[in-house]
C-alpha cells in the first residue's frame, strides 16, 4: 500500500507546519496548565499524601485537611481494638498567628502537631528523621525553606505562635501550603499554642494498617460507631482527593482549568482544521483523479483522517519533549508541578481529539472532489 | 444489469449513447450542451472526437464515463446500464474497467512516478506483489523505466503525461478516456503521447475514447467523430493505410 497521507506530510511538512504547532501548542499548554494546578493544589493534600498513614479519623463532614475539628482521644481505643490496625497516633491542627522576629504584619500559619517518635506516621515521607527527632525537644519548630522570607524569621531565631514562644530548630523542603505557611512541632507543643477551649482532643488520628489495600474496607467499618462522639473515617487516598477536589472548586482553579482547556481546544482545532482543510483542497485535483479512477470517497477520507491523526502525534511528540523540558526546569526553580498518570492521559485525549475533530472537518471539504471538473 | 438486447453485439460495441441530452443551467441562463445525441463506440478502436472549443466534447466524455449524468437518454458501457448504478457502483465500475488521462497530468507532488501508478492499483484488490509488477510493466511500456523514482518535480511536462497513461493502463482497462491529452505538450512530446494511446488499443485491445484538437491525432485514430455544438456531424474512419499500419508504432 502506497502510504499516501505519511508520503504527503512528509514531502509537504511546511503545509502541515502551521497544524502540527497549534495541536502541539495546545498540548504543551494543556499540560503545563495541570501540572502547575495539580503542583499547586497538591500542597493542600501534603498532610495526607507526605503522610504513612493509610487511614484517617476526624470529624464529620470535615471538607478538607485545614478545616477539620477536634475529636474524641478516646476514639484511639476504639479504633486500635480493629485487628487491620497496627499503629495509631494523634495528629493537631492549630491555626495561629505568626509574629517574626522581623516585622511581617501578621502571617497565618498551619500548625501541626505530630509524634516526634523516630517511627512516626505524620510527614515521614517529607521530614528526614533527623529533624522531626529535634521536635521532641519543647516549642521546637519546623518550617519550609521556601518560607523563611515570608515569615522574618531564620534557622535557630525565636518566634511567637498565638502568643506562644517558638524557636526554629531546622528548615525542611517539600512542606510548601496553599494560603498560608506550614509550621510542624511536637503534640506536646501543639497543644501548648492551641488557644481554642473547646479543643479537647487531637483533630484527628491516624493509623497504619496491616495491609494498606484495605483501607477503604477499613474506614468503612470504622465509622459506624457513635460511642465516642461524632468521628468518622476514611482512607487516605479518598481524604487527599476530597481534599484537593474542596480547593479546587472552592477557589475557582477548577472552573478555570477546564475554561482554559475548552479554549485551547477551540483554538487548536481551528488552526488545525483549517490546515487540513487547505492540504485537502491544495490536493483535490489529484483526489478528484483517484476518484475517477475508481478509488472511492471512503479511502479518500481515511487518507485525510490518517494525516490528521500523524499531525495530532506529532504534536504530541513535540509537546511532549518540550513538557518535560519545562516542567523539569520548573522543578529545578522550585515551581510546583506535578504530572501523574491521569492528566498525561487527559492531555493526549485532549490533543488527538483535537486533531480527530480536525480531521473531520478536513473530511468535509472532499466534498468538493467531484471527477467531472477534470473534464472541461 | 445486462441488457438482453445489447448483450449479443457487447463483443463489438463498447460504449452506446442512445438519445443523450444534458443541459447546464447557471442562473436563469440554460445552456443546451448535448442534443438528443446516439452514438456507438467499437470496442478496441482508437476514437477520436473533434471539435470547435465548447462544442460539448468534454461533457460527452464525462458522461460516457460516467463521471456525469444524464438529462436524458441512456448510457451504457460494456453491457452496463450506467443510470441504473448509484455513487459506489459507478467507482466500482470505474475501477474496475476505466481509465483516465486528464490535460492536466495531477500527479501527487509526494509520490514517485513508480507510486502515483501502483496507487490505485491497491484499491483493486491486488497483491503487493502483483500491484507492483503491474505498475513495472507499465512504466516500461510508456519508456519510463529509468524514471520511476522521480517525483513530479522531477520530470518534464511529457513524462508526467506519460506517467499518468501508465496509471491508467496499470489498471488493464477495458476503457480508456482521455481529454486533450497532448494540448500541455510540445509537438515531440505530444507525437510520443499519440503513438502510446494508439498501441493501447491495437495491442491491448482497450476502447481509447480521445477529445483532441490535435490534427496529428486524427491520422492516427481508427475512428473520427467531428462534433459541433452539442452534435455529432460527421463520422469517418481514415485512410486504410492508417489502419494497416496498426502494429508498427510510427
Ligand atoms: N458544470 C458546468 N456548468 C455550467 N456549464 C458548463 C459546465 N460544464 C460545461 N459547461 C458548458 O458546456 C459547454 C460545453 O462544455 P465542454 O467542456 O463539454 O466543451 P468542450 O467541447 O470540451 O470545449 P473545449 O474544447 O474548450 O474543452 C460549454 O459552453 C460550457 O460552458
Ligand atoms: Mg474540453
Amino acid at each position: 500500500m502506497v502510504a499516501l497521507a505519511r508520503k504527503t506530510l512528509i514531502y509537504e511538512w511546511r503545509r502541515f507546519l502551521p497544524a502540527m504547532l497549534a495541536v502541539g501548542f495546545a498540548g504543551l499548554l494543556q499540560l503545563l496548565q495541570i501540572a502547575l494546578v495539580l503542583g499547586i493544589f497538591g500542597a493542600t493534600s501534603l498532610y495526607i499524601t507526605g503522610s504513612s498513614a493509610d487511614v484517617w479519623v476526624g470529624y464529620p463532614g470535615t471538607q478538607n485537611v485545614g478545616s477539620g475539628r477536634s475529636i474524641d482521644a478516646d476514639v484511639e481505643s476504639r479504633i486500635l481494638l480493629d485487628p487491620a490496625v497496627t499503629q495509631i497516633e494523634p495528629y493537631i491542627w492549630v491555626d495561629g498567628d505568626w509574629r517574626g522576629p522581623h516585622e511581617t504584619g501578621g502571617v497565618s500559619v498551619f500548625v501541626s502537631g505530630i509524634d516526634p517518635a523516630a517511627d512516626g506516621l505524620m510527614f515521614s515521607r517529607v521530614l528526614p528523621p533527623a529533624l522531626r527527632a529535634r521536635l521532641a525537644e519543647p516549642d521546637a519548630i519546623v518550617v519550609d525553606r521556601s518560607a523563611l522570607d515570608q515569615l522574618g524569621v531564620g534557622l535557630g531565631q525565636i518566634a511567637t505562635i498565638n502568643g506562644h514562644q517558638v524557636h526554629v530548630v531546622g528548615v525542611a523542603s517539600g512542606l510548601r501550603a496553599l494560603g498560608g505557611v506550614n509550621v510542624l512541632c511536637s503534640l506536646d507543643t501543639a497543644r501548648r499554642l492551641d488557644s481554642d477551649v473547646d479543643d479537647i482532643g487531637p483533630t484527628y488520628l491516624v493509623a497504619r494498617l496491616r495491609d494498606p489495600r484495605q483501607a477503604d474496607a477499613v474506614a468503612q467499618r470504622l465509622r459506624g460507631d457513635k460511642a465516642f462522639g461524632p468521628y468518622t473515617a476514611w482512607s487516605a487516598r479518598d481524604f487527599a482527593r476530597r481534599s484537593e477536589l474542596y480547593w479546587l472548586f472552592d477557589t475557582g482553579a477548577g472552573a478555570g482549568v477546564l475554561f482554559l482547556a475548552g479554549i485551547v481546544f477551540l483554538v487548536g482545532a481551528v488552526i488545525t482544521s483549517q490546515t487540513l482543510i487547505a492540504a485537502v483542497n491544495g490536493s483535490v485535483r489529484e483526489y478528484a483523479t483517484l476518484n475517477a479512477l475508481g478509488v472511492g470517497v471512503a479511502a479518500l477520507r481515511r487518507v485525510v483522517l490518517e494525516q490528521a491523526f500523524w499531525v495530532g502525534a506529532l504534536g504530541l511528540l513535540g509537546a511532549g519533549v518540550f513538557g518535560i523540558v519545562m516542567l523539569l526546569l520548573a522543578h529545578s526553580q522550585d515551581v510546583p508541578v506535578v504530572l501523574n498518570a491521569p492528566a498525561a492521559l487527559a492531555c493526549i485525549l485532549l490533543v488527538m481529539g483535537l486533531a480527530a475533530v480536525s480531521g473531520l472537518a478536513a473530511m468535509r471539504s472532499l466534498r468538493r472532489v467531484d471527477p467531472a471538473t477534470l473534464l472541461r | 444489469m445486462h441488457d438482453p438486447a445489447t448483450a449479443p453485439a457487447a463483443d463489438q460495441i463498447a460504449l452506446r449513447a442512445i438519445g443523450v441530452s444534458k443541459a447546464f443551467v447557471s442562473g436563469n441562463l440554460r445552456t443546451q450542451v448535448l442534443h438528443n445525441l446516439t452514438l456507438d463506440i467499437d470496442a478496441g478502436e482508437l476514437t477520436l472526437i473533434a471539435g470547435p472549443s465548447g462544442c460539448g466534447k468534454s461533457t460527452l466524455l464525462s458522461i460516457l464515463s460516467g463521471l456525469q449524468k444524464v438529462d436524458s437518454g441512456r448510457v451504457q458501457a460494456l453491457g452496463s446500464e450506467l443510470g441504473q448504478l448509484d455513487l459506489r457502483a459507478l467507482e466500482r465500475f470505474r475501477l474496475e474497467h476505466t481509465g483516465f488521462v486528464f490535460q492536466g497530468f495531477n500527479l501527487f507532488p509526494a509520490l514517485s512516478a513508480f507510486e502515483q501508478v501502483e496507487l490505485p492499483l491497491n484499491h483493486m484488490g491486488l497483491s503487493r506483489d502483483e500491484a507492483r509488477h503491474r505498475a513495472r510493466l507499465s512504466l516500461e511500456e510508456v519508456g519510463l523505466a529509468h524514471r520511476m523514482r522521480l517525483r513530479p518535480a522531477e520530470l518534464s511536462g511529457g513524462e508526467k503525461q506519460r506517467v499518468a497513461i501508465a496509471r491508467a493502463l496499470a489498471k488493464e482497462p477495458q476503457l480508456l478516456f482521455a481529454d486533450e491529452p497532448t494540448s500541455a505538450l510540445d509537438a515531440v512530446n505530444g507525437q510520443m503521447i499519440i503513438d502510446i494511446l494508439h498501441r493501447i488499443a491495437s495491442v491491448h485491445g482497450t476502447t481509447v475514447l480521445c477529445v483532441s484538437h490535435d490534427p496529428r491525432l486524427v491520422m492516427h485514430a481508427d475512428r473520427v467523430l467531428a462534433m459541433e455544438d452539442g452534435r455529432i456531424l460527421s463520422d469517418r474512419r481514415p485512410a486504410a493505410s492508417a489502419i494497416d499500419n496498426h502494429g508498427i508504432p510510427s
